[in-house]
C-alpha cells in the first residue's frame, strides 16, 4: 500500500542537497571549533553519525505518508508530555536547567522532538477546525493544544523554546486567518504577559535580557564577554575571513561554545562575511523550500506541518545569528543543520521528511 | 479559502524575507562600522606576542660528576576567575592536596581584589603534587556531564624552574643559591651568575598554533664542573663538625687545596644552610661574611704567619736555617716589649728550634733585622692585603698595616713576623704559603674545573700569582717546618707519609686587648714534602678544651690529612719512593 502511491520524481532533491550541504559545512566547523581539545575530540565523529542517521530518517519518513503520523498524534503528544514531564526529575542536570534526557550512553534532549510533536499536533488541529469561526474559542483550543507541551518545557525552565513554539504557533495561527484585531490583542498581552512574568524569570535569564538591553561598559569577563568575542571574531573575518582552520579568535578559544551557539562568528571569522552570508543564503533556501512544499501540500494540514517547519528553521537560525551579531539577547538556540548538537540534528532531519513526505504526495490526487 | 491561505503565506514569507535580508545588513554594518577597525586590531593583537625565553640555568657538578646544583620545575597553582565554575571544589582541592587554608582561598575566590582577573594561590608546588591536581581536574571533566564542566575548571598550573641543591647543604658556602628572580647568591651561584644563567632572548611569537611551524628553544646556561670533590668535601664538612663538638670551638673551616694547582677540593666552614631552602638565609646568618668564612672573614692568624715571615728572611737573606741567637724571652721594638707565648726565654735556637718553638722573640728579632721596606715588600707578594682572586664571590682582601699608613707604628714590624695585628682570610694564608709548597709559585685558588658550553667542554688552567720566593727558599722552608713536626712529635703528623706545617694560636682582641682564653686556633700544612698534593688548613674559633692550635687544630689537620690521601688516591711515601726507584 505505501509503495503503491511513493513517486520519488517529486522528492526534493534541492532541498537535500541543501541540507547535505549545511551539515557537512557545519561538521567541518565543529572539527575547527574543537581542534586542540581533546575532550571534545568525540564530538565531530558523533555528529557525522547523527547526520548519516539524520539523512537515513529524512528518506524512511519521507516513504511513509504523512497522514499515518497524523493518525497518530495522540500517543506521540502523550509520550512526548511524559517524556517533558519525567525531564524535571530524571534528567540530567547541567547550566541550572535540566534538558537532557539519558538513553543508554546518548543524552537526547525531548524538547527538540517535542517541537517537531508540536507541529504535527497543531497541524491536526488547524486542519480539523479549519471551518471553524476565528474566534477566542478557536485560538484558546489550539492555545490548549500548544499549552501542554510549552508548560513543561517552560518549568525545565527553557524560555528559548518556549518562544520558539510560541512562533510556531502564532505564525500557524496566522495563516490560518488570524483577524488583525486579533492580532493587535495578542501582541498588547504577549508585552503584558513579558512585563508581569520578567520578575518570574530565573536570575540568568533576567541577567542575560537586561546584559542585552543595557550592556555594562567594562565588563570584559562573563556577562557580555561571549557576545563582545563573537563580535571580534566576526569582524576580523573580513570579506573573505582568515581561513579555514586559522580564526585566530576561533582557534585560541577566546570564542566560547563555539562549536554551538557561536559556530556562526567561527564561520563568519575562518571563512569571513561571504561565508557567514552563504550560511544565511543557504539557511533561507531550506527554508524556502519549506514554504515551496507547504503551498503545493494536497491538504492544509501537510501544508501546516511543511510550514511549521520551515519556520522552526527559520526562527532558529535568524535567533542565532541574532545573537551573534549582537541584535537579540543571547539565547542559546541552535544554528540549523550547522551547529552541534545530535538531538536537534535528528530532529531537524525528522521535520525535513515530514516536509518530503508532503511534497512528495501533493501530486497523489492528479495521475 | 486556498487563495486566503496562499496569500497569507506570502507575507509570512515576505517577512522572513525582510529579516533575513535585515540580517545581512547587520553583518555587512558589522564590516563597515567604526568598531570593526577596533576588533580587526584586537584580533591581530592576540596574533603575536612577544615572548621571553629564559634558557634552563646551568648545572653544577664537583670533579668527579656528582650533581651538586640542578634545576627541577615547581609550579605555581592559580585561579582564573572569569572561568571558575565551583569555588567550593577548587579550595578544598587545594586545601587537602597544598594545605593552603579552605576558607581563606574561599573567600579569596568569591571576592577576589578589584581588577583581578587571576590569583596566585601557591607557588613553589612541588610537581608530584602539580600533576595529581591536574590529573583530578582532568578526572572530574570527564565526569562531568556532557556540556557541562568539571569541578576545578579555572584551576591552572604554570610551571617555572627552580634551582635544587641534592646535596642540601654539602658545600653551601661554595655554591650559593638562586633567588626567587632567578639571581645567583654567594658562591659559584654569584660568581658565575651570567655564564650559568645564559642568554634570555625575546622572540615573537605567532600565538595561532597553525603559524608556530618549530618551538623555539634557547640554548641552556653553562655548566660548570668544579674542583671540589664531594666526598672530599663531606669529610671535611663532618671532620669541622665533629672537631668543633669535641674542643668545643664556635665555628671554624678547613680548606683542602691542590697547592700544585690551586684546585681547592674541600672548603668546609660552619655555619652551612640547606640550599634548596635558601629562604631561611636570614635565620641561619646575620652578616654576609658568615656565609663563607673561608675567603670572607678576615682575622689575626697568629703563629702560622711565622712561616710568611721566615721565608722571607731565608729568602732575603737576612738568616740561614742555622743562623743561631740568644732568646732571653723579650725583645724591644718600636719602644714595646714584646715576650714569648710562655713568657720564658728559650735560651740559644737556631732558626729550625724558632719556627718549632714557635718563638715571638726569635721571629720579631728576624723581622727587625730584615727591616720595613724588605719584610712588607714580601708580604705584599704573599698576596697580604690583596684579594687571592679566588672564583668565589664575596671574598674580602683583609688588611695589612704598611709604614705610612696612619695607624701603622713600629711595633707593627715585630708583632707582624708572628701573625699579631694583620687581618687575613684563610684563603690567603693558603695562597702565600703555597709558594713554599709549590717550590716558591704562587697559584691562585679556584673552585672551577671546567665548563661546558654547546657540547664542548672548556677546562680552566691553573694560574701562577708570582715568585715571592725562590725555589731553594721553599724547599728549605719545607724541610725546616716538616723536622719541626717530627722533632717535636706533633699532632699533625701524618702516618706513612712527610708533612710539613706550623700551628698558630691567636689570641683574640676583646676591647683592645688580647684575650688570653679566646683564641683562634688554626694549622697549615702539605704532603708529602717531596711532592705535595694537599695542602690543608684548619682554623677553630675560640676552642674551649684547649686554647692551643697544637691541642685542636694539628689533631684536625692529621685527620682531615689522613682521609684525603685516602679520597685522593695517594700512595704512602715508601710506596711511591719504591716505584719511583724501580
Amino acid at each position: 500500500m505505501m509503495s503503491r502511491g511513493i513517486s520519488w520524481r517529486s522528492f526534493d532533491f534541492l532541498l537535500l542537497g541543501a541540507i547535505v550541504l549545511a551539515t557537512s559545512f557545519g561538521t567541518a566547523m565543529i572539527r575547527s571549533a574543537v581542534a586542540g581539545n581533546e575532550v571534545l575530540q568525540p564530538l565531530i565523529s558523533r555528529q557525522v553519525y547523527f547526520a548519516l542517521l539524520g539523512l537515513v530518517l529524512i528518506f524512511a519518513v519521507a516513504a511513509i505518508d504523512y497522514r499515518y503520523w497524523l493518525a497518530l498524534y495522540r500517543p506521540m503528544y502523550i509520550v512526548t508530555m511524559g517524556l517533558l514531564i519525567s525531564l524535571s526529575n530524571l534528567g540530567q542536570e547541567a547550566f541550572g536547567a535540566q534538558r537532557w534526557f539519558q538513553v543508554g550512553v546518548l543524552f537526547l534532549q525531548p524538547t527538540e522532538f517535542a517541537k517537531i510533536v508540536a507541529i504535527l499536533v497543531l497541524a491536526r488541529y488547524f486542519e480539523k477546525a479549519q471551518y471553524d469561526a476565528r474566534d477566542l474559542r478557536w485560538i484558546l483550543r489550539g492555545f490548549l493544544w500548544a499549552f501542554g507541551l510549552i508548560i513543561w518545557i517552560l518549568l525545565q525552565p527553557n524560555l528559548s523554546n518556549v518562544i520558539v513554539l510560541s512562533v510556531i504557533f502564532v505564525a500557524m495561527l496566522w495563516i490560518n486567518g488570524l483577524k488583525m484585531k486579533q492580532v493587535f490583542v495578542l501582541v498588547i498581552s504577549v508585552l503584558v504577559l513579558t512585563a508581569i512574568a520578567f520578575p518570574f524569570l530565573e536570575p540568568y535569564q533576567q541577567a542575560r535580557v537586561i546584559n542585552f538591553v543595557f550592556p555594562p561598559p567594562n565588563a570584559t569577563y562573563g556577562a557580555t564577554y561571549n557576545v563582545q568575542q563573537a563580535l571580534i571574531a566576526i569582524g576580523s573575518g573580513g570579506y573573505f575571513g582568515t581561513g579555514y582552520g586559522h580564526g585566530t579568535q576561533t582557534q585560541l578559544r577566546f570564542l566560547k561554545v563555539r562549536h554551538t551557539d557561536f559556530i556562526f562568528s567561527a564561520a563568519s571569522e575562518e571563512f569571513g562575511m561571504i561565508g557567514g552570508i552563504l550560511i544565511i543564503l543557504t539557511l533561507t533556501f531550506i527554508v524556502w523550500r519549506c514554504i515551496r512544499a507547504a503551498q503545493k501540500a494536497r491538504d492544509l494540514a501537510g501544508s501546516m506541518i511543511a510550514y511549521g517547519v520551515g519556520i522552526l528553521i527559520f526562527f532558529q537560525g535568524t535567533v542565532n545569528i541574532g545573537v551573534n551579531l549582537n541584535v537579540v539577547p543571547v539565547s542559546g538556540l541552535p544554528l540549523p543543520f550547522i551547529s552541534y548538537g545530535g538531538s536537534g540534528l535528528t530532529a531537524l532531519m525528522l521535520g525535513i521528511g515530514l516536509v518530503q513526505s508532503v511534497v512528495m504526495r501533493h501530486k497523489q490526487i492528479e495521475f | 479559502m486556498r487563495q486566503q491561505y496562499a496569500r497569507r503565506s506570502q507575507v509570512l514569507a515576505l517577512a522572513m524575507g525582510l529579516i533575513a535580508a535585515m540580517v545581512i545588513v547587520q553583518m555587512i554594518r558589522i564590516q563597515y562600522s567604526e568598531e570593526a577597525a577596533i576588533f580587526r586590531e584586537q584580533a591581530s593583537n592576540y596574533a603575536y606576542e612577544l615572548r621571553t625565553f629564559y634558557p634552563d640555568r646551568g648545572e653544577i657538578y664537583d670533579r668527579s660528576g656528582h650533581l651538586l646544583a640542578g634545576n627541577k620545575t615547581v609550579y605555581e597553582v592559580g585561579v582564573n576567575l572569569g572561568t571558575v565554575f565551583d569555588p567550593n571544589a577548587i579550595a578544598t582541592a587545594v586545601s587537602v592536596e597544598l594545605g593552603l587554608n579552605y576558607a581563606t582561598v574561599m573567600q579569596d575566590i568569591q571576592n577576589p581584589p578589584e581588577s583581578l582577573s587571576y590569583l596566585v594561590l601557591a607557588d613553589y608546588v612541588d610537581a608530584d603534587q602539580a600533576a595529581y591536581l591536574m590529573e583530578l581536574k582532568r578526572t572530574l571533566q570527564e565526569q562531568a556531564p556532557e556540556g557541562s564542566l568539571g569541578g576545578l575548571t579555572g584551576l591552572e598550573f604554570k610551571s617555572h624552574p627552580q634551582r635544587s641543591y641534592p646535596e642540601g647543604s654539602l658545600g653551601s658556602n661554595v655554591l650559593g643559591f638562586v633567588n626567587r628572580e632567578g639571581l645567583g647568591y654567594f658562591g659559584i651561584e654569584e660568581k658565575y651568575d651570567t655564564l650559568l644563567a645564559g642568554n634570555q632572548v625575546k622572540v615573537l611569537i605567532p600565538t595561532d598554533p597553525n603559524k608556530a611551524f618549530e618551538i623555539f628553544r634557547v640554548p641552556d646556561g653553562t655548566t660548570l664542573i668544579l674542583t671540589i670533590q664531594r666526598d672530599l668535601q663531606a669529610a671535611a664538612e663532618q671532620i669541622l663538625d665533629e672537631a668543633l663538638y669535641t674542643y668545643g670551638a664556635q665555628g671554624g673551616t678547613i680548606i683542602v687545596m691542590d697547592p700544585g694547582n690551586g684546585e681547592i677540593l674541600a672548603m668546609a666552614v660552619t655555619p652551612r644552610m640547606d640550599l634548596n631552602q635558601f629562604w631561611n638565609y636570614g635565620l641561619i646568618y646575620t652578616n654576609a661574611s658568615e656565609f663563607n668564612r673561608a675567603i670572607s672573614y678576615p682575622y689575626e692568624p697568629g703563629s702560622v704567619f711565622k712561616i710568611l715571615t721566615m721565608a722571607a728572611a731565608l729568602d732575603s737573606g737576612t738568616v740561614t736555617p742555622d743562623t743561631t741567637y740568644l732568646d732571653t724571652g723579650s725583645i724591644l721594638v718600636g719602644g714595646a716589649t714584646i715576650h714569648n707565648w710562655d713568657m720564658e726565654p728559650w735560651g740559644l735556637q737556631d732558626m729550625t728550634g724558632c719556627l718549632q718553638h714557635s718563638l715571638n722573640v726569635c721571629l720579631a728579632m728576624v723581622s727587625t733585622k730584615m727591616g720595613a721596606s724588605t719584610f712588607y715588600g714580601y708580604m705584599d707578594n704573599f698576596g697580604m692585603g690583596h684579594l687571592t682572586g679566588v672564583d668565589l664571590a664575596g671574598e674580602a682582601a683583609g688588611r695589612l698595616k704598611i709604614p705610612g699608613d696612619a695607624d701603622w707604628y713600629p711595633v707593627d714590624l715585630g708583632t707582624n713576623a708572628f701573625g699579631q695585628g694583620v687581618a687575613v682570610t684563610p684563603i690567603q694564608i693558603m695562597m702565600a704559603a703555597s709558594s713554599i709548597a709549590n717550590n716558591g709559585r704562587t697559584v691562585t685558588p679556584h673552585t672551577l674545573l671546567a665548563m661546558v658550553r654547546d657540547g664542548r667542554q672548556y677546562n680552566v688552567p691553573a694560574q701562577f700569582a708570582g715568585s715571592p720566593i725562590s725555589e731553594e727558599t721553599a724547599n728549605t722552608m719545607t724541610g725546616m717546618l716538616a723536622y719541626s713536626l717530627e722533632s717535636e712529635s706533633s699532632l699533625a703528623l701524618v702516618p706513612g707519609y712527610r708533612v710539613a706545617g706550623k700551628t698558630g694560636t691567636a689570641q683574640i682582641p676583646v676591647n683592645g686587648y688580647y684575650d688570653s682564653n679566646q683564641t683562634n686556633a688554626s694549622f697549615i700544612g702539605w704532603g708529602p714534602v717531596d711532592d705535595p698534593q694537599f695542602m690543608i688548613f684548619v682554623w677553630l674559633e675560640r676552642p674551649s678544651a684547649s686554647i692551643w692550635g697544637s691541642e685542636t687544630a694539628a689533631p684536625v689537620f692529621s685527620q682531615m690529612a689522613q682521609k684525603s690521601v685516602v679520597l685522593l688516591d695517594i700512595p704512602p711515601d715508601s710506596v711511591r719512593q719504591q716505584i719511583a726507584a724501580r
